[in-house]
């Protein structure tokens, strides 16, 4: 039958040999793969135009009627709305991405990922890609409407600034979400419950509705070593360039530079971990097992 | 073993694996040696806990062994890794593996990726595996709603996606209805059959299936192979004889002058035999030298007048080889029980 | 066991006895059948599956690591939470709004209880559901199903309740709250606790309805109610701030008026969550802040309806997972 028999070759080794651009080209359609499943779900149910995009847009709103009630500069009540918007990515990242693969082993499919010729961070990347388009989302309609709603003025001179700083930023965010997903591989359970910290600690030290240098020392670790704090603050400069409210952060120029550095630093550390998390949990036995 | 040129299929050498558990260190594989070569249908026939699923692990390149080394078609298990990935695949029973909410043409779709397939290629080629095992019906219903039965073949399918070299079935047809799991085996058959040089290796504890399929089976018990060939060779270690069962309209001359034929250990009446008044018929067991003699006691009967009713051969099934090698079955509890001979290990007695 | 032709005078066939009959089934032939056992097992068999229940979350949800470790998870957050608010409050008002502080900590810190409680149902049910696989087990044990979610909840909604408390102190200790513990109402505080408890596990109740139906994505729904209540509840800002039909919706839940009687107990000389100039509470009752009666009743009315909505809600989600075979798929992607 030619249903069993596809491109066959002369021997195993010719099969095992793959060019350079055979296995680069392996790893992009599994990043495509990947996306597949993400994408299709959230077109099949689409409960999560509710419970992701409508509600946090409340959530978002209720910081607004905080500065509101403290009477503050309107500049805040942008700042609420971009944070409210990035909070989008870093959900995806630490739900869709940190916690994967600790949910793709409880599934089974981790060892099938494993198993087959590709790299671990194509699949992150497919995972990555997939989420993108339901964060996108939320971070759009948070921004429309209650840029409409609460009468945010923006105020761009940098357009492509801003546009290299929100991508240098996804970029980043995402590579850190590959670092976390290695070490969720090896610690289990207690990274599942783990991830509890990275939401309101992250946001408080991010400066989610405040200027992050606002905290001082803490501001500038953070602007050092969390995404989300450097690409918000250089979001912010940026989008509200003629605000009279001292940011006490670097310009947005240096913040971008922080974030190609990250960018760079997470992505070659998520690979490094990744493999070095890979030869433990073989040398362990942990790709396969539950209910740790 | 059939021999071939270039690197075996599975080499494994000495390889150990101990898992580092609570309260005690568990040793899984106890110093495995095995060889098979390419083109072979081997099998890995053990009970529960044996250590069949960790050396398909450590041979998938999912788990590393404790000590040892094992090579697929000469890549190392341990340093080789994307090597064999390319060339291998593996299914097991009882998988739950993939995404509900997609359907099964495109989860296989999305394991095609996996394998570098391009992406026309993919869709093309899961819908030529869907057609050809007869899994059309199924292919645009979501992967949560299949039964058991169509879930692994669904995996099966995944399995032959990438046209791998070297196939490993992990208990297969476990949790399978009778016809569901036969069509699996099929399958497989249909599937290793269509290119010479395929191999498979399969691990079950169901006996029949390993006899039925395998060029060679492995009995393996707490992490040691026991007893390595294909089935007749392991019965014969139980049986070294062909028992026949013949029942004859008449047998001039007695069973003394069937005992005196070529090849024929001996001859006597069936102890099961069932009297009936209205039908004379002889029923004895023939216990022969070989298979081959058969031909010559059935000529003989002929010039005796004697016509034959019915003939069966009776053999000695894996589990007897089994039990003669371990001194319990597979159901029963680890140890021998009382009265039982001690363990007999044949590591020495590999072929 | 052999069944054999009987005749008149033959001892009686243990196969033909109408199995409806208590002789039929009881009789040794039978193995002694109890037919008891099919009959509704009663308060205190639900009551034991309950505590089977919480014992079960309290070991999901503590055993995952060290004591130490699991305090700071149990703490960071609602601490988080509170900072947030602290340091937005410091930019703005420099420090000199100390009663706005109060009610801000004090806001946060109760929506950790919040917010626990509500994720404790969902939660339980998508765990069972997706990593554990064992939710179609307990549906179809003797146990009542939404009993069983209940105790499962309970763990987390006492890691909550932890959070919450340490929260308080911290912005006692730390963050300039007065408090005077012989200003408290405790009895007022206790029936709010109870009532409250329950109308906040409804909510849980109903989010976990949803979850039954939708896949495993849906982790993050707790989060996202948990946000949209924060705005109308009275969390970190008066109502008052809030334009009237966000109001009105606020006073119609049982979280608000929960808020509000801690808030009346714990603190009685801080600010009123419902009431004060430019309210709606205000414009339509005339008084500054809501009594205690009225707190109550307010917290009884609202919490009941939630209580009721979610239960019959809950029952109807069940219902069509049963029909429709959600209870034991695994979804995700």
């Amino acid at each position: 039958m030619s249903a069993f028999v596809y491109r066959p070759t002369a021997s195993p080794q010719d099969a095992a040999a793959w060019t350079r651009r055979q296995a680069f080209l392996t790893d992009l359609r599994a990043v495509g793969g990947r996306a597949y499943p993400r994408v299709t779900g959230m077109l099949r149910e689409k409960s999560w135009v509710f419970f992701e995009v409508l509600l946090p847009f409340l959530s978002t709103s209720a910081f607004v009627f905080v500065y509101r009630a403290l009477a503050a500069p309107a500049e805040y009540i942008g700042f609420v709305v971009l944070g409210g918007a990035m909070t989008a990515f870093w959900i995806n990242v630490i739900w869709m991405m940190a916690n994967q693969l600790y949910w793709e082993r409880s599934q089974g499919n981790l060892e099938l990922y494993f198993a087959a010729p590709i790299d671990i961070m194509a699949i992150l990347f497919g995972m990555a890609l997939g989420g993108m388009v339901m964060s996108t989302t939320r971070a759009v309609a948070i921004l429309v409407v209650a840029t409409f709603v609460f009468g945010v003025t923006f105020q761009i001179t940098q357009w492509a600034l801003l546009i290299a700083i929100f991508l240098l930023t996804l970029a980043a965010l995402y590579g850190l979400g590959m670092v976390l997903a290695s070490l969720f591989l090896v610690w289990g359970r207690e990274a599942f419950q783990l991830t509890q910290l990275f939401t309101e600690p992250i946001y408080f030290v991010s400066g989610l509705n405040f200027p992050v240098g606002r905290l001082g020392l803490i501001g500038a670790l953070a602007i050092a070593t969390l995404p989300l704090a450097v690409g918000l603050d250089a979001m912010r400069q940026l989008a509200f360039s003629n605000a009279d409210i001292p940011f006490q952060t670097p310009p947005p120029a240096i913040e971008a530079l922080i974030l190609v550095v990250m960018t760079v630093v997470f992505l070659l550390l998520a690979r490094w971990m990744l493999r070095r998390m890979e030869e433990l949990a073989r040398r362990e036995g942990r790709l396969s097992l539950r209910w740790q | 073993m059939p021999t071939s040129p270039g690197p075996l299929a599975i080499e494994a050498r000495a390889v150990r694996r101990v898992y580092n558990i609570k309260p005690a260190p568990v040793v899984a594989l106890d110093g495995i040696d095995l060889e098979v070569a390419p083109g072979e249908f081997f099998g890995l026939l053990g009970p529960n806990g044996a250590g069949k699923t960790t050396l398909i692990k450590i041979l998938t390149t999912l788990l590393l062994p404790t000590s040892g080394t094992a090579k697929i078609f000469g890549f190392d298990v341990a340093d080789d890794v994307k090597r064999i990935r390319r060339i291998m695949n593996m299914v097991a029973g009882g998988e739950q593996s993939g995404y509900g909410i997609l359907t099964v043409r495109e989860q296989l779709w999305m394991f095609s990726q996996f394998y570098g397939l391009p992406r026309k290629d993919g869709w093309r080629r899961v819908d030529e595996l869907i057609e050809a095992v007869g899994f059309t019906e199924q292919a645009a219903q979501r992967v949560s709603t299949l039964s058991t039965g169509q879930r692994q073949k669904m995996n099966f399918v995944r399995g032959l996606l990438n046209d791998p070299w070297i196939l490993f079935l992990d208990e297969p047809t476990l949790g399978l209805d009778v016809a569901a799991a036969r069509s699996v085996r099929q399958l497989v058959v249909d599937w290793k059959a269509a290119v010479p040089g395929r191999t498979v290796l399969l691990t079950t504890h169901y006996m029949a299936e390993a006899d039925e399929l395998c060029d060679r089976i492995a009995i393996v018990d707490h992490g040691r192979i026991l007893a390595i060939g294909s089935p007749d060779e392991l019965k014969r270690r139980v049986q070294r004889e062909s028992i026949f069962r013949l029942e004859l309209d008449r047998l001039d001359g007695g069973i003394a002058a069937l005992a005196r034929l070529p090849g024929v250990v001996s001859a006597a009446p069936a102890a099961d035999a069932e009297s009936d008044d209205d039908r004379q018929t002889v029923a004895l067991n023939l216990v022969l030298e070989e298979d081959g003699a058969l031909g010559g006691v059935v000529g003989a009967l002929g010039g005796l007048g004697s016509h034959i009713l019915a003939l069966r051969k009776s053999e000695p099934s894996l589990e007897d080889v089994f039990v003669e090698l371990v001194g319990r079955g597979f159901d029963d509890v680890d140890g021998p029980g009382p009265g039982t001979p001690d363990p007999v290990r044949v590591e020495g007695e590999h072929d | 066991m052999a069944v054999t032709a009987a005749g008149p005078s033959a001892a009686p066939d243990p196969v033909s006895p109408d199995p409806v009959s208590p002789e039929g089934l009881g009789s040794p032939a039978w193995g002694g059948f109890d037919h008891r056992r099919t009959r509704d097992p009663g308060p205190v068999a639900a009551w034991r599956g309950f505590r089977t229940a919480v014992s079960l979350g309290w070991q999901m949800e503590a055993n995952w690591t060290d004591p130490l470790l699991f305090f700071i998870y149990s703490v960071a957050k609602p601490v988080s939470a509170a900072l947030i608010l602290v340091v937005m409050l410091e930019i703005i008002s420099g420090g000199g709004n100390p009663g706005y502080l109060a009610f801000v900590v004090v806001g946060t810190a109760l929506w950790a209880y919040v917010y626990s409680g509500i994720a404790g149902v969902a939660w339980s049910i998508l765990d069972d559901r997706e990593r554990y696989r064992m939710l179609k087990y307990i549906y179809v044990s003797p146990n009542d199903f939404l009993t069983f979610l209940l105790g499962r909840g309970v763990a987390r909604v006492a890691v909550g309740a932890m959070g919450t408390i340490i929260t308080l102190g911290v912005g006692v200790v730390a963050l300039g709250v007065r408090f005077d513990a012989g200003a408290v109402d405790w009895p007022l505080l206790v029936l709010v606790m109870i009532l409250g408890t329950v109308a906040i596990v409804a909510v849980g109740v109903l989010i976990g309805a949803v979850c039954l139906q939708t896949r495993q994505e849906s982790w993050s729904y707790p989060d996202a109610v948990a946000g949209a209540l924060f705005l109308i509840s009275g969390v970190v800002f008066p109502l008052s701030v809030l334009p009237s039909p966000l109001q009105a919706i606020g006073m119609l839940t049982p979280l608000t008026w929960w808020l509000e009687g801690i808030r009346h107990a714990v603190f009685p000389a801080g600010a009123s969550g419902v009431g004060g100039a430019g309210s709606l509470w205000t414009s339509w009752v005339g008084s500054v802040s809501p009594d205690t009666t009225t707190i109550v009743v307010a917290l009884l009315a609202t919490g009941g309806l939630v209580t009721l909505a979610a239960t019959g809600i809950f029952r109807l989600s069940e219902r069509r997972a049963k029909d429709r075979g959600l209870l034991d798929r695994t979804t995700g992607s």
